[in-house]
């Protein structure tokens, strides 16, 4: 039985001539232990076709099981505790407490659910070990780089043991080692059994995705199950070029085939903008 | 549990922006500490008339000359004014009463005590007679009264701060103050006498007393201005009220120019004065404490805004509506909690000055403390509900996109 299972579930805003569709009878059905990467352009629906599997909203038409249970026709406040229990948000700007130290910024969810403040910390402190951060326990957010304070945001997405990470554009405010850093912590949550959804721009991060989700104009496009390691094919030709993978980037792991960088890459050998110059014109050529 | 953690927060938020926090927190402070005070000024004079009256003992009958329009209403009699005075007749009206115990004549001797190098504009000059200790129920602390016999010899007796202020000394016995150019000895200092500042009678602490006829002498007549009167039986004290008052009126043609006063009077009029002038400036103080209040939900709308990125964020990570309502109403609280404790110590320090350079002593009682803080911590309750509402029902995915 899947985990996430939405029937044509539509978002219509506003009325009348106004309505504008944001989401146009969606079927997703996510079963567990998936990584689902969700890629399309600006005002495709991403990010509401998120804020509704998260329970931050409802939808307007049809139909959502989480975990067996229909959720669709929620409350805010029965949806808040579903949410409390059940999900993990990952946002791009971290959204960390400014005026609470680290530790009590993970305990945050731990406390709407009533638990004391001595076990909530305990926890806290349990799930900062496990993403590194153990030594940055009281320090406060605007003390902490862009990656630790990502890294202590999926904390506490984690502290409650979620059945689903959210994460929108996790990577977005980030510099390619905090990127490689967060993304390998989220690759460790999935290979430990975790179901996660991940929205980004990003095509190279979708190496870490079991399964590539496309929207455009509130609609899903493309579906493809994808291996780890691997770009799917339609990705790969709006990218720059990617280099051919070698044995040891193989055996190294997922991060280290990230190596198609712009920085290193984009002052590509000229073999790649020949070889692109050559197949262009013959294309066109075939076209006509 | 949960309460605990909310206020915590309010703590820290409070502690966050200092400043801001403490200006919002004034218009309480204020509030309650003019309140407070207002109210204490109040339960202290009301405790040192009654104080006064106690100690002179309710059965005491004052009769005063003269009358004034509305006399029978107990705040004429306060003021009734005292341009006329008896004649010794009219004591000998009021001696003959029925039922009288003691009757004790208080005349006024115009004209400024003084010794070679001081005078003594602030006291007053009485002539009266051997029974006034026992009836004003004060005793002589040094020295003695006169006896029955000295009526006619130039002996004062006087009040505790005419030895300060005119001899410099608290036992000035067998020293010699001038009156109208007569000499008088003085043979006694009185205790300390009660005072109240709103007493009809004077505050005998400035006074020098001399023999009644002696006064006479020195005056050419008797000038009473009131006349103190105990009943045997206190339980019988308005009947003899109204046998002197029948008496003296008979004495005057008929006329009733005068004023009869029993202490049970007095008390009942002076606290109705002080109720509702206590009454009319609490109400005024308790309009700043509503300004305060108004302070308080304005802050904390301001704050609710601010903080609606830290709401979303609040409710993505599982806050239900009402427990965002919780933390920012106990926000409200803490603050006008804090508030109201500050006031109450402002007000403390402020009766605490009143009671340094005024006679008023102001009296603060637990009860009045207790209602303060609770009233601080209504007003900032139900002014923080309205913003509180606002921060619950903020959208949360709209929250998380505000900058």
């Amino acid at each position: 039985m899947p985990i996430i299972n939405l029937q044509d579930v539509s978002k219509l805003y506003g009325f009348g001539d106004a309505t504008t569709v944001a989401l146009e009878e969606v079927n997703l059905s996510i079963e567990r232990g998936e990584f689902v990467a969700v890629m399309g352009p600006s005002g495709s629906g991403k990010s509401t076709l998120m804020n509704i599997i998260g329970l931050l909203d409802r939808p307007t038409h049809g139909s959502y099981v989480l975990n067996g249970r229909s959720v669709s026709r929620l409350r805010s406040n029965q949806r808040a505790k579903v949410r409390r229990d059940t999900v993990g948000f990952v946002f791009q700007s971290f959204n960390l407490l400014p005026k609470l130290t680290v530790l009590e910024n993970v305990a945050l969810p731990l406390a709407y659910k009533g638990m004391t403040q001595t076990r909530r910390l305990k926890q806290a402190a349990a799930v900062l070990e496990r993403v590194g951060l153990s030594d940055r326990e009281y320090f406060y957010p605007k003390q902490l780089s862009g990656g630790q304070a990502q890294r202590a945001a999926i904390a506490r997405a984690l502290v409650n043991n979620p059945q689903i990470i959210i994460a929108d554009e996790p990577t977005g405010n980030l510099d390619s080692a905090a990127s490689r850093l967060v993304m390998e912590l989220l690759s460790d949550i999935h290979a430990m059994g975790g179901t996660i959804l991940m929205v980004t721009h990003n095509p190279e991060l979708t190496r870490f995705a079991s399964r590539v989700v496309f929207m455009h104009d509130g609609d899903i496009v493309g579906d493809k199950q994808s291996t780890i390691g691997q770009v799917p094919k339609s990705l790969r030709k709006r990218m720059y070029y990617l280099p051919k993978l070698t044995e040891e980037d193989r055996i190294a792991g997922v991060s280290a085939m990230m190596k198609a960088f712009p920085d290193k890459e984009a002052k590509s050998s000229k073999r790649t903008t020949k070889a692109r110059k050559a197949k262009k014109p013959s294309t066109r050529k075939a076209k006509k | 549990m949960r309460l605990k953690a909310n206020i915590k927060m309010a703590f820290a938020s409070i502690r966050s922006a200092r400043w801001r926090s403490f200006l919002t927190m004034l218009g309480i402070i204020v509030g309650v500490a003019s309140v407070v005070v207002t109210i204490s000024l109040g339960e202290g004079v009301r405790q040192q008339v009654e104080g006064q009256i106690k100690q002179l003992g309710s059965d005491l009958i004052i009769v005063k000359p003269g009358k004034n329009v509305g006399a029978s209403s107990s705040l004429g009699a306060l003021t009734a004014n005292n341009a006329q005075s008896f004649t010794d007749q009219d004591l000998q009206a009021i001696k003959t009463t029925k039922g009288i115990k003691t009757v004790v004549p208080f005349s006024t001797v115009s004209g400024v005590a003084r010794t070679d190098d001081s005078e003594l504009p602030d006291g007053f000059i009485v002539g009266t007679t051997e029974l006034l200790p026992e009836i004003l129920r004060q005793r002589v602390k040094y020295g003695s009264f006169f006896a029955a016999d000295d009526t006619n010899r130039k002996i004062a007796v006087i009040g505790k701060r005419v030895a300060q202020d005119l001899f410099h000394e608290t036992v000035p016995l067998g020293k010699s103050l001038q009156v109208r150019g007569e000499r008088y000895v003085v043979s006694g200092v009185f205790d300390q006498f009660a005072t109240s500042p709103l007493s009809p009678t004077s505050d005998y602490n400035s006074a020098v007393f001399i023999p009644y006829e002696s006064a006479r002498t020195l005056v050419g007549q008797s000038q009473i201005y009131q006349v103190l009167v105990r009943p045997i039986d206190p339980e019988q004290t308005s009947q003899v009220a109204k046998n002197i008052t029948a008496n003296l009126s008979d004495a005057h043609g008929k006329q009733t120019d005068f004023t009869v006063l029993k202490q049970e009077e007095n008390l009942a009029a002076t606290n109705k004065i002080l109720t509702l002038l206590t009454s009319m400036i609490a109400g005024i103080a308790a309009i700043s404490l509503l300004v305060g209040g108004i302070g308080i939900m304005n802050i904390m709308l301001v704050s609710v805004t601010e903080r609606t990125k830290e709401i979303g964020v609040r409710k993505a990570v599982g806050a239900t509506n009402r427990q965002i309502l919780d933390q920012f109403v106990t926000e409200a609280a803490v603050i006008s909690l804090l508030g109201g404790v500050l006031g109450l110590l402002l007000s403390l320090f402020v009766d605490y000055l009143f009671r340094l350079f005024t006679d008023i002593k102001p009296a603060v009682t637990v009860p009045i403390m207790g209602i303060a803080v609770l009233v601080a911590l209504v007003v900032g309750m139900f002014f923080g509900i309205l913003p509180a509402i606002k921060a619950a029902s903020r959208d949360p995915i709209e929250a998380l996109r505000y900058e």
